[in-house]
This record gives C-alpha cells, structure tokens and sequence, in this order.
C-alpha cells in the first residue's frame, strides 16, 4: 500500500470515528443493544428454569451481536447521511472511487464494533465470572480476526448495495436481523431447521463465529477449526469479489438516477 | 363553542393525517412492509431461537409478546418521528410559529399511528397462526382490539416525550431506537415481567405496554373484560400521564428555544 | 492540447421516477435536451436559465456526477463518460446552498479529508490549505466547527475546497445563492482573480449583474435547451438600442396610457406588472422619444407616480427571452 494510499485510510477512519463513532449515543448503541439482546438471553434461560447462562453465546454472543448490528446501522447511516448532507455528491466527484472510501468506513465500523465485544467479554469476566481457563486463544483470535474479516466483506457489499438506491438502502436494513438469525449469534447453528443451516452456510460469518465459540468452550480441534477458517476466508472472498463487482455498476447507476444527493 | 370545537376538531384530524403522511415516510409498500413487519418478524425469529436452545419448547409466549408490541412501533417510533422529523425537514420554525393552537396539532399526530398499530396486529395474527400454529379459537376478539388500541395509544405518550426530545437533538432518533430495544426485555414480551430483578420490575411497571401487553395475554386465553379492567385502567392511566408529560416538555422546550433564540438552529 | 475547456455536444438527459404507493406510475422528465455549447480554454462562461431550466443537470453531466443519456462532453479534451476518472482529478465544483460539509469536523478537518481524497501531499495540502483560507476570508477560523459558520462562510469554505488540488476548470453552481451583498462583491472579486490566475470557469447564476460583471459569454437555457448563447454586450444588442421606460400608474389610468401605447402597436414591447394600488408598465422601445410623446399628456402626479428611463438591462433581455419574445 502506498503511502498516499495509508494516508487516506488514516484520514478516513479519522474522520469516521469522529461523525459516527465518538459521540454518546452511538456508543450507547454499542453497549445497550448487545446487553440487551443478552438479557433476554438471560432471563429467558432463568424461564426456563436454568439459573446460569450459557455465557458464550448469551453475553458474549450479545457482543457479536452489538458488533453487526452497529456495522449495519452505521453502513446504512453513512450513506443515508452523506446524500442528506451532499457529502455524497463530492466523494463520488472526487478521483477517490466510492468503492475505496466505504471500505475504509466499513473497517473503521467493524473495529469500532470491538468496543461492544471487549464490553461483552469483560461483564461475562466480571458479572458471571466468565473464566478464560480451557479457551483455545489461537483458535479464538483467529477465529475473532475472520469475524471481523467476515463482516468487513459483507459491510462492504451492503454498503454498495445500499448506495444502489433508497429501496435496496431499505432491504439492507433488513438483512441486519436475519443475518444474526442464520448465523446463530446467541445460540449454536444446530438449533435451527435443516433449510435454515443450509441457508447460513453461505454466510461466512456463520463459520467464522462457529470456530470462534468452539474455541471458546474448549471444544476446538484442528480439523474443525481448519474447516471452518476455510469456508470463513473462502466466503468472505466470494462477497468482496461481490462488492468489486457491484461498484462499478453501483457508480454509473447512481449518476444515471441522479440520486445523489436526494433523499 | 360549537364553532370552537369543530375547529379543533378538524384541526385534529387533518394535522394527524397530513403529519402521518410527511413526516412518517415511507415511499414504497415494500419500505413499509418490511419496517413494519418484517424486521420485527425477524426478531421475533432470534428470540424464539434463543429460547428454544434453553429449552422453551412453545415459542408461543414469545410470539405472541412480539405481536403485542408491534403498536408500540408506531405509538413510540411513528409519534416520535412525525415531531422530530419536523427539525430534519427544516418545518419546524414555521410550525411552531404559526398561531394553530398545540394540542391539536401536537396530540393529533398519534391518531393515524394508534390505528396503523390495530391494522398491523391484524395482519400479524394470521402470519403467527400459520407458522406457529397459534390458536385464536377462545380469543376474545373485541377485548384484544381494545388491548391493542390501548398500547399503541400509551406508547404513543412515550412517543410524545421522545419526539420532543427529538427536537433539541440531532440524535434524539437513536435514543427512540434503544428504548425501542429495551422493550423486548422490560415490558414482558420474551418472558413474564416478573422474572426481571427488583429495580427492573419496578421499571417495567412504570412503563407503557406492560399492563397492557398483559391483558392482551388474557384476551387472547379468552379473558373477560372485568377480569382485565385493573390492568386496563392502568394502562390508561399511564398512556395518559405519559402523553401528558410529553405536551408539557413540548410546550417548555418551544418556550426556553424561543428565550434562547434556538429555533432556528433547532 | 484542446483549446477548449469543455465541448458539449447534443448533451441530453432524462430522467425516470415512479409515483404513487400501490399503483406506481412511470413519469419521464426531459431535464436537458439537445445541448451543445463550447467554453474557451481561461473562459468566464455564464450558465443562466430559470429554476428548473437544466442549469445543474448540464453542470454536473460536465462533472461526472450525471451519466448523460445521449450526446457527448469533453472536459480539458477528456471525455466526461469514459475518463471519468481523470477529469475528476482536474476539475473542481461548487454547488450552491451549505450543504456537502461535514458540520461536526473543523473547516481544516474538512480541507484535510478532502485533501486526501484528491490525492495531495501533506506538504502540498499543508501550504494550500492555510492560502485557501486566506483567499477566501476565513483566516483564523479553521478551527471552528462548520456547523458553526454562517451561510457565507459556508459557500466559501466550499470554494475552498473546490480550490485544492488547484484545478484547471471549476464549475460554480449559483455561488452566491443566500449571500449577503458584501460577501457575494468579495466572492465574485475572488472569481475574477481566478480568470486571471488563467482558470476557465462555468457559472450559473440568477443574479443578472453578476453573470453581466463576470461572464465572457451567457447561454440562456429554457426548459432543458439553450435558447441564447452571446457575450452579454451581443446579447442587449438583440434588442437592439432599446431603451427601457418604466412607469408606475394609478390603476383607474393605466387603460387610458395603454391604449395610447397601442398605436405604437409594432413598435414597443409592454409588460405589465400589478403593485397595487399602481399599475408597473415597462415600455421597451427603439424609440422613446416617440412615447414619451406620447405619454406627454399623462405626465402629471395625478396620473403618473413614478416615470424612469434607461438603456435595457440583461436582465430585460433574459426576460424577453424566457418569456419568450425574442430568442
């Protein structure tokens, strides 16, 4: 990468974390909305009678949670704001291709949404005395770093999508909850249906996060972990190749509509 | 005073419409669709999987409490949206400066809402039926409608707060999406209230929907109108000083942004 | 090298929206229809038409944020659709109004982010921004939040910003739209220091004296298509040596001075305008000696209030033409 190339990386996620990311409320987000979805989780398990949780995909499943849905959001938010704003007009008019300035934006989006997965982790250490005796760390940070990877491609592909018009900005806001359905963010892939696995098998989050919570309940081995790295980093390639795609096509279609700065 | 009334009246009515249509937009059937049922059908999904890994083998509680809440997107989200949205389109300064008298105009933004919210119970129901096998034959029909109206209209008094909040920040509609959140675990939706800890229940009790969402419950198990009143009564009286509370904190922040000068930069 | 700046030809440009919620309807709207024009190389080319006319729909196929749907541009000899890329290195653009700035960062923050995305040096944007700033009178408020700045200082910032990676061509969509006097003088000083730095600039603008003190040449444009394109001395001159008399007329005798102006039928152009409780007659002719003859008799305060004669104004013809008398 080159230097100009860093420069704007660093410029971007600059300018990303301090719109979307450092004020309260979006921090808000990035700690209620998991604790909530883990709270549920909670109480729904002392419902049904059982008075500990299942930590890994209750609470630190909620951190997952928080991570995607505040990618979702903030991608959606982005781009709905900077048409709003005519911001989009003058990066699309710039020699910098959208394409570049929505990756970055989505990295600095996945990174931030560490913040809800470290506060996950430290009330599962804290409240629930979460203990890190038996974990796989290899496997976990790993696993953890094609989560991010994972969502880094498919925020990427949303965020084109999104940028292809106000209804497809709409259906993308609506994946946000499937997505963690499928996937089995607070609870094991193998407790939905057979149609719905077949379905989150070509999610590469689905893999990603599988591997991470193996690791993370000890139950890891090579094979599983190798396995599901593979169709993690295979999937994740399919939906960047995906994105690459649909930039190009994204570009002439929006100066075609002339939805730039429309709302 | 006949005069006076009429005014009011249609001022009420034609404010609540127009607001509904400006302010709470959705510009396709599927936009609509899709914010209205299918991200809440989609939770409601999460939730009943959620439970059935910790072993809540009828998802019907659930599914049910999800339904229940759904006036409340309106009441909460809707309301709060038709007065925020006024400071996003820039037509606030000319609302509040015009001499229309504001209850009217501010209370009559829940009307269209508290009926969307009827409509998209009646949808859901038949969705639940077919999917989750929910069975509707003891249901006492009239008494859930009402339940139903009920909700949206006390959520709406929360939507009423929320909106005006919306009015002196540029995030007030962050704040209504985590409250929004909140609900699945502080109104009794997923699980009974009283599961919640002390502090929460308490919480729970002070907040719109509960009571409501629980007499809903009973109808549904074909309760009678009697059985429920107390908790009806309750949940009247909440939508009432809710939505009270948010004239009041409409009409204190167009005053102190009028002595600020803040109208503009609202 | 080109010697033109931009060469439009048969530039056309449709749009298609749906309306309705359930039963949505197809409507087309033809914003710019068979337009070609060409501007010089260090050219001052004025753009001037109604709301609505296809001013900014024109600008921004030239700028690459509109894909045309027929005809062709050149911009600095590179085609708008196909190097799409190098033209946007190249040009810069304004558009009128304070929005396109990001509120909650600084004005230097906003330099720097959209130095980054032109692609320029940290020693180069270094140097330029804090001369940007100066150039346009915001020395000393860089550290401010944009959302704090008035709308003028917005639309200088803008400018600023369109100024970065110092382009050879830059576009200026209605720059002085919302400003007071003063700043929109210091505004249009800055645009003409900018010709003279050797820039070409495309300017749209409502304000007639402004395209008159800036514009090396006017394109009128009426409902998608250019009606007129002259330097705007040719352009008076289409009416030509026409003087302007205005007269504001009790209502009760406007009838009786417009039915004197009626035997001049052929030989003056009269618009009327309502100021009640006078009536605004503009009285266009080759020859306002023949009615001031005319209006000899009326010539007292009981009947005539106001009377005033002038040469025409670019602004009577750009009138003239919309409404359209003369084209």
């Amino acid at each position: 990468m080159s230097n100009k190339s860093l420069r704007l990386v660093w410029r971007q996620m600059d300018v990303q974390i301090r719109i979307r990311t450092l004020n309260w409320y979006t921090l808000l987000l990035f700690i209620l909305q998991p604790a909530i979805f883990s709270g549920v989780g909670i109480l729904l398990s002392r419902a049904a009678g059982n008075p500990v949780p299942n930590l890994v995909y209750t609470v630190i499943g909620g951190g997952i949670m928080g991570m995607w849905s505040g990618l979702v959001f903030t991608s959606t938010f982005d781009i709905t704001r900077d048409r709003r704003d005519g911001t989009l007009e003058l990066i699309v008019g710039s020699p910098t291709s959208l394409g570049m300035v929505e990756a970055i934006r989505t990295f600095t989006n996945v990174v931030a949404g560490l913040f809800s997965l470290g506060a996950a982790f430290l009330v599962a250490m804290l409240v629930f005395h979460y203990s890190l005796v038996g974990i796989d760390y290899v496997g976990a940070l790993v696993s953890l770093f094609l989560i991010m990877f994972a969502m880094w491609c498919i925020g990427v592909f949303l965020a084109n999508f999104i940028a292809w018009s106000r209804l497809t900005g709409a259906v993308a806001d609506l994946l946000e909850i499937p997505v963690a359905v499928l996937c089995g963010f607070m609870y094991p892939v193998s407790v939905l249906p057979g149609w719905m696995q077949a379905i989150s098998a070509v999610i590469p989050i689905r893999w990603a996060l599988q591997a991470l919570d193996a690791s993370l309940l000890g139950n890891s081995s090579p094979t599983l972990l190798l396995q599901n790295w593979t169709f993690a980093v295979l999937l994740s390639l399919l939906f960047w190749a995906l994105s690459r795609w649909l930039e190009g096509k994204v570009h002439d279609r929006i100066r075609i509509t002339g939805e730039l700065n429309s709302i | 005073m006949i005069r006076l009334l009429r005014r009011y009246l249609r001022l009420y009515v034609l404010e609540a419409w127009f607001s509904y249509r400006a302010l709470f937009a959705w510009s396709t059937p599927f936009a609509y669709l899709a914010t209205k049922l299918g991200f809440p059908f989609f939770t409601m999904l999460l939730f009943v999987f959620m439970g059935k890994f910790v072993g809540i083998s009828d998802p019907l509680y659930i599914v049910i409490g999800n339904i229940l809440l759904l006036p409340s997107m309106n009441g909460l989200g809707g309301v709060s949206m038709t007065i925020g949205n006024e400071r996003q389109f820039g037509a606030l300064s000319y609302l509040l400066g015009s001499p229309a008298p504001r209850g009217p105009i501010f209370l009559g933004r829940a009307l269209f809402h508290i009926l969307d919210g009827l409509i998209t119970v009646m949808v859901a129901l038949p969705v639940a039926m077919l999917f989750f096998h929910l069975d509707l034959a003891q249901a006492n029909f009239a008494l859930l409608f009402f339940c139903v109206l009920l909700i949206a209209f006390s959520s709406s008094g929360m939507g009423f707060i929320l909106g005006s909040i919306s009015l002196v920040t540029r995030d007030g509609w962050m704040i209504t999406s985590t409250l929004a959140m909140a609900l699945y675990i502080l109104v009794g939706v997923n699980f009974p209230v009283d599961l919640l800890p002390g502090g929460l229940k308490l919480l729970a009790y002070c907040l719109p929907m509960t009571r409501g969402i629980m007499a809903a419950r009973q109808a549904l198990a074909g309760a009678t109108w009697v059985s429920v009143a107390p908790l009806i009564y309750g949940e009247a009286l909440v939508g009432v000083l809710y939505t009270l509370a948010g004239y009041r904190l409409f009409l204190f922040i167009e005053k102190r942004s009028m002595a600020l000068g803040s109208l503009d930069a609202l | 090298m080109d010697s033109f700046a931009i060469e439009a030809r048969s530039l056309n440009k449709t749009f298609t929206t749906k309306q309705g919620f359930w039963n949505r309807k197809t409507k087309t709207t033809v914003a710019v229809e068979d337009v070609s024009f060409s501007v010089e190389r260090g050219e001052l080319f004025g753009l001037l038409g109604p709301n609505g006319a296809g001013k900014t729909t024109t600008v921004k196929m030239l700028s690459t944020l509109l894909l045309p749907t027929s005809g062709s541009a050149r911009v600095l000899g590179l085609d708008v659709t196909r190097d799409t890329h190098k033209v946007r290195q190249r040009i810069g653009f304004t558009f009128g109004g304070a929005r396109g700035l990001y509120g909650r960062l600084t004005a230097l923050d906003n330099l720097r982010y959209f130095s980054e995305l032109y692609g320029l040096e940290p020693s180069v944007s270094n140097r330029r921004i804090p001369e940007l700033l100066e150039l346009v009178g915001l020395t000393g408020r860089g550290d401010d939040r944009v959302e704090t700045y008035s709308s003028g200082m917005q639309q200088r910032l803008h400018l600023a910003r369109a100024l970065l990676h110092d382009p050879e061509l830059i576009f200026l969509d209605e720059p002085t739209v919302g400003i007071d006097p003063v700043g929109a003088r210091e505004l249009r000083s800055m645009v003409k220091n900018l010709v003279a730095m050797g820039k070409t600039i495309l300017l749209t603008t409502h304000y007639m004296a402004e395209a008159e003190e800036l514009c090396d040449r006017i394109a009128i444009i009426k409902k998608g298509r250019i009606v007129a394109l002259d330097t705007p001395a040719a352009l008076k001159q289409r009416l030509s040596g026409d003087a302007v008399i205005e007269v504001q007329i009790k209502n009760e005798s406007a009838a009786l001075v417009l039915g004197c102006m009626q035997a001049l039928d052929g030989q003056v152009s009269i618009q009327v305008t309502e100021i009640p409780p006078l009536q605004s007659i503009s009285i266009r002719t080759a020859e306002p000696g023949v009615v001031m003859e005319k209006l000899a008799p009326f010539l007292n305060p009981q009947v005539i209030q106001g009377l005033e004669v002038r040469n025409q104004t670019l602004e009577d013809v750009y009138v003239a033409i919309i409404q359209g008398e003369k084209a």
